[in-house]
């Protein structure tokens, strides 16, 4: 029973650090319909820029603020130069571009911070718990608070602000949200900027988490977070959520449990393959 | 007009071959090493060391009145690569031997190709048995993977008085080799001692708490991590996180300053089996590693040392053999007894070109390592 619920934690963990890479996915996808595999590359930067200014200045905050800024602005400028150009061709063609920019700045980090893993040595100011014989250590602890503060700031903006009226009447028709007075290109680049912000935090946390920040960092998320948000129905921002802590869970149960020798990375794109056959529209989507 | 343009390229292209090979003035040898892609820490310090061992040649005289001249490519630890890096080494730099300062993969990949063209093979520190059995002149100066393996248990049941004992195994080449050998030891040496628990990870594996959570509850006397340092050093990290207190063993994957950086305090105590020990007396060892910290500012490490050494090895066979001759160097190489190299005493090279010489072991204090002990049971160490 402890070993079960040890696992639990650590596949809630694990969890929740999916589910922040994938909520900027879901965020675009629900808005723009573009399967946005940059993102991941911004997630990347996240944890170089976050790791950078942590360096420079001392403080984990100011280097995880710079970050959250500088990939907004990072993810802005992608939605600017790269997608709105290119969204009156069909959709196949911002995902090649998208592939394009993700490839681009996986090699831009490579070049500029040298192909070697970098360290992340910061202290997440989390305490450790124990109960009974079970240890939360402080990092687990610090996933799950900061995990918890994103999706409720998140949940905050997008349903008790006019913003997130904004976002949702731009997501449903675009043509009849500009005609009702709303900006929707101001609203669509507010929602990249928070999507991108929100991949900030992931790549530094689990830069820190890891100890380990490196140029293709991003690539297992690329396409993992695909799948989840399909499995969680495309553009469902909680869908996503849930489909994250759900494949967190049952990849570290399986690893706990059976020892099956197919890697962990599988799991996903089976959970993929499933709901595509039985249920489209994914766990909370709509059709 | 097309045919006088092509006429003069072609002739330029000569001219330059020409060029080429008429400066036979330096005697050239070839590195092959990970410079970029993941290995690449090990590249660098590969490339760093390797330098350092041509500057000491060329500064007592160099070989047989000329200097030495060091041609270094990257093959990214890929075998695709490693191969065109090979056919280059040989064709346009025409050169007289070459260190293999790669992984596994890669090395396998290239040595039949040196072999076919009788061009002496030097593989500094992979571990796959393939690698030797490619023909005469491919030798090694690491350890076999069984070698290693078979050490590593030693280690952990007559050093570290393990009696429980459980495996994690990086699922590449070199995890399951050096996994088998340390299985093999177990089953063939020490009758008291058992594995509990033993479990391969996927190489691009982050996250061992699902593993560690098993082994905190089967509660071993030992770990075996057969893995890298960007494996081990996050076990290790997340072993000691999650309140695990268990002794963990290590091998050369692991011998690397990286390890402790990722690992922070929780590599103290933690004990490899490896090729290079750091308290080594000799003053050519301590020589090497002073200079190496106080000119690159990171630890030495036994990737580097190991490479040192397998280019050093070259060099002395080409000075005793008086002649840049593929097969006078090799037999040269062939001929090596009791050579004092950075990794130890190289006993000499087997019929299939293994090396034979003692296994180190270190133990990680204060964030650096130092010698734990020494493996000198020939039964374990001859390959």
């Amino acid at each position: 029973m402890q070993l079960f619920i040890e696992q639990l934690l650590n596949g809630v963990a694990m969890g929740s650090i999916y589910a922040l890479i994938t909520l900027g996915l879901a965020l675009v996808y629900g808005i723009l319909r573009i399967l946005h595999i940059a993102h991941a590359a911004i997630y990347t930067v996240g944890a170089y820029v976050g790791l950078f200014l942590f360096k420079l200045s001392g403080s984990l905050i100011i280097g995880v603020a710079g970050s959250m800024v500088f990939c907004a602005l990072l993810g802005v400028g992608i939605e600017r130069f790269v997608y709105y150009p290119l969204l009156k061709y069909p959709p196949y063609v911002p995902l090649i571009g998208s592939i394009a920019v993700m490839l681009a700045i996986e090699e831009l980090c490579r070049l500029v911070a040298g192909p070697q893993i970098l360290t992340f040595q910061a202290v997440l100011p989390f305490p450790q718990f124990q109960i009974g014989g079970i240890t939360v250590s402080s990092t687990l602890t610090a996933v799950y608070c900061i995990t918890a503060l994103v999706l409720l700031l998140l949940w905050y903006i997008t349903s008790k602000t006019e913003l997130g009226l904004a976002m949702r009447a731009v997501s449903q028709d675009i043509p009849i949200a500009d005609a009702m007075g709303i900006n929707s290109h101001l609203i669509v680049s507010l929602t990249f900027a928070i999507g991108s912000a929100i991949a900030a935090v992931a790549g530094s946390l689990v830069g820190i988490y890891y100890n380990q920040v490196y140029p293709t960092m991003g690539t297992v998320p690329a396409y993992k977070t695909l799948a989840l948000i399909v499995v969680g129905g495309l553009g469902s921002v909680p869908g996503a959520v849930v489909a994250s802590l759900l494949l967190g869970v049952a990849e570290t149960l399986l690893i706990g449990y059976a020892n099956i020798p197919l890697p962990r990375d599988a799991l996903a794109f089976i959970a993929m393959i499933a709901v595509l056959m039985w249920r489209s529209e994914g766990l909370l989507g709509s059709r | 007009m097309k045919i006088t343009k092509l006429l003069i390229l072609a002739g330029l292209v000569l001219l330059l071959g020409i060029g080429t090979a008429g400066a036979a003035d330096t005697i050239k040898i070839g590195l092959m090493a990970p410079l970029t892609g993941f290995a690449a820490a090990d590249g660098a310090s590969v490339l760093n060391s390797v330098k350092l061992a041509v500057e000491r040649v060329n500064s007592q005289g160099g070989l047989l009145g000329k200097k030495v001249e060091l041609i270094a490519y990257d093959d990214r630890a890929n075998g695709k690569e490693a191969v065109a890096v090979a056919r280059k080494l040989i064709q346009q730099d025409r050169v007289v031997g070459v260190v293999a300062g790669s992984y596994s993969t890669p090395s396998r990949a290239s040595a039949p190709i040196f072999e076919d063209e009788q061009i002496p093979f030097v593989a500094a520190y992979a571990v796959h048995p393939d690698i030797t059995k490619a023909g005469n002149y491919c030798f090694r100066n690491g350890f076999l993977g069984m070698v290693e393996g078979k050490s590593a248990g030693f280690v952990a049941v007559q050093m570290l008085k393990a009696k429980r004992i459980a495996l994690l195994t990086s699922d590449n080449d070199f995890g399951r080799t050096l996994a088998e050998g340390f299985k093999a030891y177990i089953q063939d040496y020490a009758k008291g001692a058992k594995i509990v628990y033993a479990q391969t990870y996927p190489f691009k594996e982050k996250d061992f708490k699902p593993y560690l959570s098993k082994i905190k509850e089967i509660n071993p006397d030992l770990i075996f991590a057969s893995g890298y340092y960007f494996q081990t050093g996050p076990i290790l990290k997340q072993a000691r996180e999650m309140g695990i207190k268990t002794q963990i063993l290590g091998e050369e994957g692991a011998d690397s300053p990286k390890t402790m950086e990722i690992a922070g305090k929780a590599a103290e105590g933690f004990v490899i089996v490896t090729n290079l020990n750091r308290d080594d007396p000799r003053p050519e060892v301590q020589t090497f590693l002073k200079e190496y910290e106080s000119r690159y500012k990171i630890q030495p490490d036994m990737v580097g040392a190991s490479a040192y050494d397998a280019f050093m090895i070259i060099c002395d066979a080409i000075k005793r053999a008086g002649s840049t001759d593929g097969k006078a160097i090799r037999d040269a190489i062939a001929g090596t007894r009791n050579y004092r190299a950075l990794t130890g005493e190289i006993k000499g090279f087997n019929d299939i070109g293994e090396v034979v010489k003692e296994v180190q072991v270190q133990i990680v204090k204060e964030g650096r390592f130092h010698n734990f002990g020494v493996v000198t049971d020939m039964n374990l160490i001859t390959p």
